[in-house]
């Protein structure tokens, strides 16, 4: 209740701060503004990330510096925004290595360019995550590094239907996924 | 159907490849799913089928390892190397963002020559030929004192030595120096005055071996990312480490501190002689330590003859020599009588406690002390003896290269260490610690190089600001900079101010326009980061190689090659003896060839290639981790403790070096009444060129800002984001106010990021310059500040 209050409270900081001309009014909360959606799309993933593997950059403003606040080990709704799915790292309480979101994570305060670039990045391939046979599970198609935490995309209400995993109750991903490292074969 | 579906034929190739791969998988649910995914346009990604190589980050002197994937000669995405022993995988934002750093659309490509108001496109060999008559009409009409060369810590190791070499083997000057004379020259002589070899003594695992932090005037969090979050994990993992952070403005860094000590500008040098008073009162020395492993000197200390440097007092040139006596132990007593708490709480405005708890971290002997600096230690008009100092702390308590504990300098540019420090591109300096004033250096270098004794010229160039200072005079008539953007990073930038046409001939190399190209005669392209091969070398000592990964724009070439075919149309082309498409690796052993069997050891070439860089001394293709160190370093011969056996001058013993409390240069007055410090910012890399360029990089921070203090802010009627101008002595600002931003500087002081070259803080900096090192002092000066 308390952190509701407190994302309110943000929310009329937010729209006290809308006046100021400089800050586009869409960049403040380019997440769906619909209360109960939380869901993003491939493409939307896709515009966040400079390329694939690249952080993404807060699709909102920077509500201070206590990321955690909403964006906690479940996840969070916050009316009249959506939902903040939780981080896949594994440990972002501080102290940690991943408890300075802002080491990666920044927000835009501005939609100008300094200059335009044409750089074409790595797009997410969603052909990978082989598997052995059909009833066999499939392997972890990315780097595992930074998303430890396997349930924040792939369960709970902001995994994406084509990476939603249909068995959550089975807690030790590991146990049947694994991670490819090297596309090389085994011979003797 | 095609038309209907533009996707279809990439939706049949992706169930062609599926059969292909001899996967089936997938059900009538999941052709659903795949439908959306196609309307969604998540199906146009290609297949991973990238080149990924590993190479070191272009940016700071951290020197993470990033895995580069590349197709088609462009890259396309970095990640983290796992294998890498600096980041084990993590990068900040700056290096995530950092293949986009070399697509921005003004990229230059072809070398272009000022024509009147413009510029018209001239081939290599007519810019070539060019460069190689002026520099030889110049060199031959007012001698080598009017060529110059200012170069930069950005600078591949490869960049550096042909620079080097032309400069001070062909040319016969010694006005070479880089942009790290900005940046870490006063670590540079700290080291260098202390162990008569430069470079820490520890590496990064010091950051999980330490248990007390200190951090000098140093925001890690923004501008040591990786190294900040290693240190974050140790003190998750170990709950009793504790940080201390000592600045002049609370920063992100401040927030995950145990301890924030907030000093007057400057005072650093009080504080740290108070520690040591207490140290010395309390007996929490290590008296056998020192008897064994330290000497005690004493500079010149007199004010008046030291001076600042600044312009117009001591005029053009700033020269100031120090000179060493001898002290001991008990001088040191009488000298510390002056640091009292009470005395050194007034002079840095801190509460006497907090003193005597930051005497109690250095004196405990049960836990390992780490101090880190980087550029509020370094840019500062006594930085040289502030270096000093913080070394002086662990060598009275013997908490030196021991894992843990040690004075740990951190550098800000990729290769300050690896290029500039190592290979020695500075005025006075030759690879290896070895300086031009020295005959033996000399006679070294020119067997090496194959060249007659005597050619090395022994008077030491110019440093930085007075190559600038000489070529607004119109001493130096020639001069070629690369890897940097000198008209946004000098300090009082307005003495500098050029207009082409003054009779001095200025080349610059590099791959985007800057404000430095603007007021160049001529502009070459320089290849960037993986477009070509190369070598840095980072802040713990370690040697990085990486191969070319991608294809330079249009003609763009690297800076190295430009050099030797410069240096070749000079009739210098002896110097660079190897073949035109095979040469990085003979050069590198040639260079490598300086540092062998004196403790400078750098690994093969060979070696580099195979793995993730290796922290010199490497011998017998072991690397060493603690420099100095007994069971670490292969030049130690003792059993146990350590040996400086590198500082030769001090009978193989470290220099304690006494250092008194100077005041600042410019401090405020009732006419300009707040401190102004500048500095970076963790998305931007040093003047933005190739960070702006990054659609999330810059929308981030898209400018410039002053950093106020809310009273302040409130009393003069500033909000966030209102326009405020500052003006110094020598300049004025117009600018966007920070109200309790990221940093928070106290009432009576402000704060400014230098990357904005619309919004020009260095032209109100002042110049004034650390008396042994030369480098400027950015981080104190007087401004007003009102509404504008």
């Amino acid at each position: 209740m308390k952190l509701l209050a407190r994302a309110s409270l943000v929310l009329i900081c937010l729209l006290a701060a809308c006046s100021d001309e400089a800050v586009s009014e869409d960049l403040k909360i380019s997440v769906p503004e619909v209360v109960g959606a939380y869901k993003s799309t491939a493409s939307v993933r896709a515009d966040r990330r400079l390329f694939d593997g690249a952080p993404p950059v807060m699709p909102h403003d920077n509500f201070g510096a206590n990321c955690i606040s909403c964006h906690n080990r479940q996840g969070m709704s916050v009316p009249g925004i959506g939902f903040a799915p939780p981080p896949p790292h594994s440990n972002t309480a501080p102290p940690s290595a991943m408890s300075r979101c802002q080491q990666c994570h920044i927000a835009a305060l501005s939609e100008d360019l300094f200059r335009e670039n044409s750089f074409v990045g790595l797009r997410q391939d969603l052909r990978k995550g082989e598997r052995q046979n059909s009833l066999a599970p499939p392997v972890i198609p990315h780097q595992v590094l930074l998303r430890e935490n396997c349930a924040a995309c792939h369960t709970g209400p902001a995994a994406r239907e084509e990476i939603r995993c249909s068995h959550p109750e089975r807690l030790r991903c590991a146990q049947c996924h694994l991670q490819q490292r090297s596309a090389s074969e085994f011979m003797r | 159907m095609n038309e209907q579906n533009p996707a279809e034929p990439q939706r049949r190739e992706f169930f062609k490849q599926i059969g292909a791969a001899g996967v089936v998988a997938f059900s009538a649910r999941d052709e659903a799913r795949l439908d959306k995914l196609v309307a969604d346009g998540a199906m146009d990604a290609p297949q991973d089928d990238l080149n990924w190589q590993k190479a070191p980050c272009r940016f700071c002197g951290t020197g993470c390892g990033v895995m580069v994937g590349c197709k088609d000669g462009k890259v396309m995405a970095v990640r983290g190397d796992e294998a890498s022993p600096v980041n084990r995988g993590l990068l900040c934002v700056k290096g995530y963002h950092l293949p986009a750093m070399l697509y921005g659309e003004d990229r230059l490509t072809h070398p272009q020559l000022r024509d009147g108001d413009g510029w018209k496109q001239i081939s290599w060999d007519e810019a070539l030929d060019l460069i190689a008559e002026k520099f030889s009409s110049t060199l031959e009409e007012n001698g080598p004192e009017s060529v110059a060369v200012y170069g930069s810590g950005q600078w591949g190791v490869h960049d550096g030595y042909a620079a080097l070499k032309w400069v001070k083997g062909g040319m016969r000057s010694n006005n070479l120096d880089p942009n790290a004379r900005l940046c870490m020259a006063s670590a540079v002589m700290g080291f260098m005055t202390q162990f008569q070899s430069d470079e820490p003594m520890g590496c990064y695992e010091d950051l999980e071996a330490a248990e007390d932090f200190v951090l000098w005037g140093n925001n890690m969090a923004e501008m040591h990312p990786v190294l900040f979050s290693r240190m974050l994990e140790n003190k998750r993992l170990n709950p009793g480490v504790r940080i201390v952070d000592i600045g002049t403005r609370r920063t992100p860094t401040s927030e995950y501190a145990d301890m924030y000590m907030e000093i007057k500008p400057g005072s650093d040098l009080a504080l740290a002689n108070g520690v040591l008073h207490l140290l010395l009162k309390k007996k929490q020395i290590d008296r056998s330590f020192i008897n064994e492993n330290v000497v005690f000197k004493r500079g010149i200390e007199d004010l008046d003859e030291i001076g600042y440097g600044c312009y117009g007092e001591n005029a053009e040139k700033y020269t100031f020599k120090d000179k060493a006596s001898d002290s001991s132990l008990e001088e040191l007593e009488t000298f510390l009588a002056d640091y009292s708490p009470e005395k050194v709480a007034e002079i840095t405005g801190l509460q006497a406690a907090q003193i005597e708890a930051l005497a109690t971290m250095y004196g405990d002997q049960g836990r390992n002390t780490l101090s880190l600096w980087c550029m509020g230690v370094n840019q500062h008009t006594r930085g040289t003896w502030m270096n000093n100092l913080i070394t002086d702390l662990h060598l009275i308590t013997g908490k030196i290269s021991r894992p843990g504990n040690n004075p740990f300098s951190l550098t800000g540019q990729p290769s300050a260490c690896g290029t500039a420090r190592e290979v020695g591109t500075l005025s006075n300096r030759l690879p290896a610690d070895m300086v031009v004033m020295n005959a033996e250096h000399r006679a070294t270098a020119e067997k090496i190089w194959g060249l007659e004794a005597g050619t090395i010229n022994p008077k030491p160039g110019y440093h930085a600001v007075d190559m600038f200072r000489a070529l607004s005079r119109g001493d130096i008539k020639a001069m070629w900079i690369q890897v940097t953007n000198p008209w946004v990073s000098m300090p009082n930038l307005n003495r500098f101010k050029r207009s082409p046409g003054d009779g001095r001939f200025i080349v610059v190399s590099d791959i985007y326009p800057t404000p430095t190209t603007d007021v160049a005669d001529l502009i070459l392209p320089s290849a960037g980061w993986v477009e070509r091969e190369g070598v840095f070398g980072n802040t713990e000592r370690r040697t990085q190689q990486w191969q070319k990964l991608a294809e330079p724009p249009g003609e763009a070439k690297e800076d190295a090659w430009q050099i030797m075919e410069v240096a070749k149309r000079m009739g210098m082309g002896n110097l660079f003896p190897w073949p035109e498409d095979d040469w990085h690796e003979a050069m590198f052993e040639e260079y490598r060839s300086f540092g062998l069997g004196i403790g400078k050891d750098l690994a093969s070439y060979k070696e580099l290639r195979e793995t993730r860089g290796m922290i010199w001394p490497v011998v017998d293709g072991r690397e060493t981790r603690y420099r100095y160190a007994a069971g670490f370093d292969p030049y130690v011969k003792k059993s146990k403790g350590v040996h400086f056996y590198k500082a030769k001058g001090y009978g193989e013993k470290a220099a304690f070096w006494l250092r008194p409390y100077h005041p600042p240069a410019e401090v405020p007055d009732d006419d300009y009444p707040f401190w102004l410090c500048t500095g970076r910012v963790l998305e931007q890399w040093h003047t933005g060129s190739m960070t702006r360029r990054i659609k999330q990089l810059h929308q981030a921070t898209p400018t410039a800002y002053v950093e106020i203090n809310r009273a302040d802010a409130t009393r003069l009627g500033i909000k966030s984001g209102d326009r405020v101008r500052l003006k110094s002595r020598r300049g004025e600002l117009v600018l966007p106010a920070a109200v309790d931003g990221r940093g928070k500087p106290p009432a009576g002081s402000v704060f400014v990021p230098f990357f904005d070259e619309s919004l020009l803080i260095n032209d109100l900096t002042l110049d004034a310059m650390d008396c042994i090192s030369k480098e400027p002092d950015y981080k104190k000066c007087a401004v007003q500040v009102a509404k504008a």
